[in-house]
């Protein structure tokens, strides 16, 4: 294991009574037990830090209800689930038992009571025919596609006023208890065998919120709207006395709200294929894979001793302040102070090249590189000592006139 | 802990029972497996901690020069240690450490059995001068199967002191045949105040007349003429300035490198021709100093000293090193500044006190010339290098300048390439000595 910088090299106990030689180091004065308690010390403000995490996630999570958003679901507390009539129906000695598969409510529906399903938007033609194959009493809540293929003379009726209170209308004892209910939407009962209720106001009297039809000894009731059922309208009108006599009927009831994890799903007999199925091999190659990975960064990350550092010194060209001053005058156009330092440098240069002395005075001077040069010595002057130049044109011109001179001016 | 190649492979081998067998258990069981090899493989590894480990390296060796470091692993545990070894040293000291990339340490696969030592050798070039640390000594032993092991990593003191190339010695030659010439020269105008009276010998074609000593022509029958040399025993002092303008940067090398090989050089060449050599290396203290020693073993203690000798982001003590000076000679002495002719560190501290130094003792102020300067002042193409052009002229006669005023007072100013400036300062040297103005 790895084992924590050694303070010193102080050589450990010799092991089996081994005299060290000079200049031997044994071991870096560690043991199994001081690694353990440096581990310790190193990993303990972590662990701090880990509990402290930990202890933060379950302080958010306890508070938590136990309770989902699935609209119409039994443990949704909120305004869309129905927490509340499943409470009550519970009180009152109905077991309900949640399903979200198709199999799941196959499974429960086979101890026999009503079987409850809410919404069809998730599922598919293949569930709908299992799920009328059943012979539970069938509750449709919202879900006008499946109610047609469960019974074919009723379909989702035409009815698009708004939600509003609707009476019974009809010799339905349910219905007739509740009265009044709110709701919205209707069922077309097209062959006139099924009782017909609440129909929408104004609409035709094959229409109606809630619809039973006796099939086959069993009893298929058809919900238009979720809203009675939920939280939020339980409480209106009659809403809560037609939920409980519908759902309340059998002392089981398998409430399934279809999901979008079940689309698909097979039936637990029928070896259908998902996609580990079809390629089995697919999660163990992966968790294989996983595992290499494993031991590889296992192999990589342990380095084979530090990287050694070294000090290096601080390294300066020696021409960066001049390239600096260059760099300054260039910014601060300084055209003037830079041809100064080229015609001092060139006068001094052929002053020695001619032999002059460094005090020579200019009139002395531009008549000896006049001289030397054979170039009049107006103009000689007028290059050693004339007017700065004023832009960058000039400067360059003066900079090469001034080299010129200089490969001109030769020893007398 | 730690595992190897090879447990990467018994991991890879988990395909086969996969491939029989797919299906999530069979990886859990083979990952159970590795673990299991892994463990075993510790557990009859080795203890790191049961080796005693001991290095060997070489005292000094001269920069760039190939050496070596020793290690010596011996099993004072009952179990035979097997593994890798990693003998770590700076990347300078690494063969093509002067990469970019630098130099990976070799790793070595060592099987030592119980109670015996197995030594294993890490090449050694060090491109950099000064005393080199030797890094920690990593172990790592594997168990039986090779799958994993144990490590550790080791505190194992160990120092190379790399000297100075010492690369001007190759002028040496040369100048220690003109140093012989100027010994035994029977013209006058060798005469002077640093020589003295050597022998007489017979008058042969050539020499000058004035040089012939009647008296002994007189006593003898033949004509006889007084030889000269140059005086000994005359004390040569280098001062090697390690202050911030030594870190500088001229072609490859700093400054102080070139100050470094100009001073060693003049230091052997001065040992040769009897003078006493004594060198000082300062910027605000002292750095390194080497007292008179017998003339054998100046190189070797010159080398020594200006080892571990780098340059320091400080401004020289000039007054500081005059006191220095004075206080360490005691009568008229070469003194040798080897230093930078920068006109800022010049005017604000050299020139305010060197006339203290020159009143008592001959000075010479070497320094490294930069040919990037020359290069600025003649690239006149664009606007920009016109400006760089000016700049760089200005720098070269605020040099000239400088140098002129010390010369004014009196110091002998040597200005080269870094090439150059050893053979040059030893030549003004001998020049100095000929002229007899030690």
């Amino acid at each position: 294991m790895s084992a924590p910088p050694a303070p010193a090299a102080t050589p450990g106990t010799p092991a089996a009574g081994a005299p060290l030689r000079p200049g031997e180091v044994l071991g870096d004065g560690t043991t199994g037990r001081t690694r353990a308690v440096g581990r310790w010390r190193r990993l303990r403000p972590w662990l701090v830090v880990a509990a402290v995490l930990v202890l933060g996630v379950l302080v958010l999570l306890l508070p938590a209800p136990p309770s989902s958003t699935t609209p119409g679901a039994p443990d949704n507390a909120g305004a869309g689930g129905a927490r509340a009539l499943a409470q009550v129906l519970e009180r009152r000695g109905v077991e309900v038992e949640y399903v979200r598969t198709t199999g799941a409510a196959e499974a429960a529906a086979a101890r026999g009571g009503t079987v409850l399903v809410v919404g069809d938007v998730w599922l598919l033609p293949e569930q709908v025919e299992r799920l009328a194959d059943l012979d539970n009493d069938l509750v449709l809540v919202d879900a006008g596609w499946a109610l047609s293929l469960v019974a074919p003379e009723l379909t989702a009726g035409g009815d698009v006023s708004p939600r509003g209170v609707r009476t019974a209308a009809c010799d339905d004892p349910d219905a007739v208890a509740a009265g009044t209910v709110s709701a919205a939407g209707s069922v077309e009962d097209t062959s006139g065998a099924a009782t017909v209720c609440f129909p929408p106001a104004g609409g035709p009297a094959t229409e109606g919120a809630y619809v039973v039809l006796e099939q086959d000894g069993r009893r298929l009731t058809a919900l238009s709207d979720l809203r009675p059922l939920t939280n939020d309208a339980i409480v209106d009108e009659g809403n809560a006395s037609l939920a409980l006599r519908v759902l309340g009927r059998h002392d089981h009831l398998v409430w399934y709200v279809p999901s979008l994890d079940d689309a698909g799903a097979a039936r637990p007999d029928d070896g259908g294929a998902s996609l580990t199925d079809l390629v089995p091999w697919v999660r163990p190659v992966t968790l294989w894979l996983l595992l290499v990975l494993a031991v590889v960064v296992l192999w990589r990350a342990r380095r084979l001793g530090p990287v050694v550092a070294e000090p290096l010194p601080v390294v300066v060209r020696s021409a960066e302040a001049t390239r600096g001053r260059g760099r300054l005058y260039r910014r601060g156009r300084a055209h003037g102070h830079a041809a100064a330092a080229l015609r001092a440098g060139t006068a001094t240069r052929t002053a020695h090249r001619l032999g002059l002395p460094r005090s020579t005075p200019a009139p002395a001077l531009v008549d000896a590189v006049a001289r030397a040069s054979g170039r009049p010595s107006d103009h000689v002057e007028q290059l050693l000592y004339g007017p700065p130049p004023t832009d960058d044109a000039g400067l360059q011109r003066l900079a090469d006139d001034l080299h010129h001179l200089e490969s001109e001016v030769h020893r007398p | 802990m730690a595992v190897t190649s090879r447990a990467v492979l018994v991991a890879l081998a988990g395909l086969l029972p996969v491939a029989v067998l797919p299906a999530p258990v069979t990886v859990l069981v083979w990952a159970v497996v590795v673990a299991v090899l892994c463990a075993v493989d510790v557990a009859l590894a080795a203890s790191p901690r049961e080796v005693a480990v001991s290095r060997d390296v070489p005292r000094a060796v001269r920069l760039g020069q190939a050496t070596r470091s020793s290690l010596t692993l011996r099993a004072v545990g009952d179990r035979r240690v097997r593994g890798l070894v990693r003998d770590a040293w700076p990347p300078s000291a690494l063969p093509g450490g002067d990469a970019p990339t630098g130099a990976r340490t070799p790793r070595h696969r060592v099987d030592v059995p119980p109670g015996e030592s197995r030594t294993v050798t890490t090449p050694l070039v060090p491109t950099r001068r000064g005393d080199l640390p030797g890094d920690r000594v990593t172990l790592r032993t594997v168990g039986p199967l090779g799958l994993a092991g144990r490590q550790v990593s080791l505190t194992v003191p160990a120092r190379l002191r790399v000297l100075p190339e010492f690369a001007s010695r190759r002028h040496l030659p040369s100048r220690l045949a003109r140093l012989r010439e100027l010994d035994g020269r029977a013209a006058v105008q060798v005469r002077g105040a640093g020589t003295e009276f050597d022998s007489l010998r017979e008058y042969v074609d050539g020499d000058d007349v004035r040089s012939i000593d009647w008296r002994a022509t007189a006593r003898r029958q033949e004509v006889v003429v007084r030889t000269w040399r140059p005086e000994r025993d005359r004390h040569v002092l280098l001062v090697v300035d390690t202050s911030r303008t030594s870190a500088a940067r001229v072609l490859d090398a700093t400054r102080l490198e070139a100050s470094v090989e100009a001073a060693l050089l003049l230091g052997v060449l001065a040992a040769h021709a009897g003078d006493r050599v004594e060198l000082l290396a300062y910027d605000r203290r002292v750095r390194a100093r080497v007292a008179d020693t017998h003339q054998s073993r100046v190189l070797p203690g010159l080398a020594e000293a200006l080892a571990g000798v780098q340059p320091e982001l400080v401004e020289t003590d000039w007054a500081g090193l005059v006191t220095q000076v004075r206080s360490r000679l005691s009568r008229r002495a070469l003194v040798v500044l080897l230093t930078s002719l920068d006109p800022a560190a010049v005017e604000q501290g050299l020139l305010e006190v060197v006339g203290q130094l020159t009143r008592r003792h001959q000075v010479v102020l070497a320094s490294v010339a930069d040919p990037e300067l020359e290069e600025l002042r003649t690239a006149r193409r664009t606007v920009e290098e016109v400006f760089d052009a000016a700049a760089a002229e200005r720098a070269l006669l605020e040099r000239a300048a400088v140098g002129l005023r010390l010369r004014q007072r009196g110091v002998e100013v040597v200005e080269a390439l870094p090439d150059e400036l050893a053979p040059r300062l030893a030549d003004t040297y001998l020049a100095l000595k000929a002229a007899g103005r030690l």
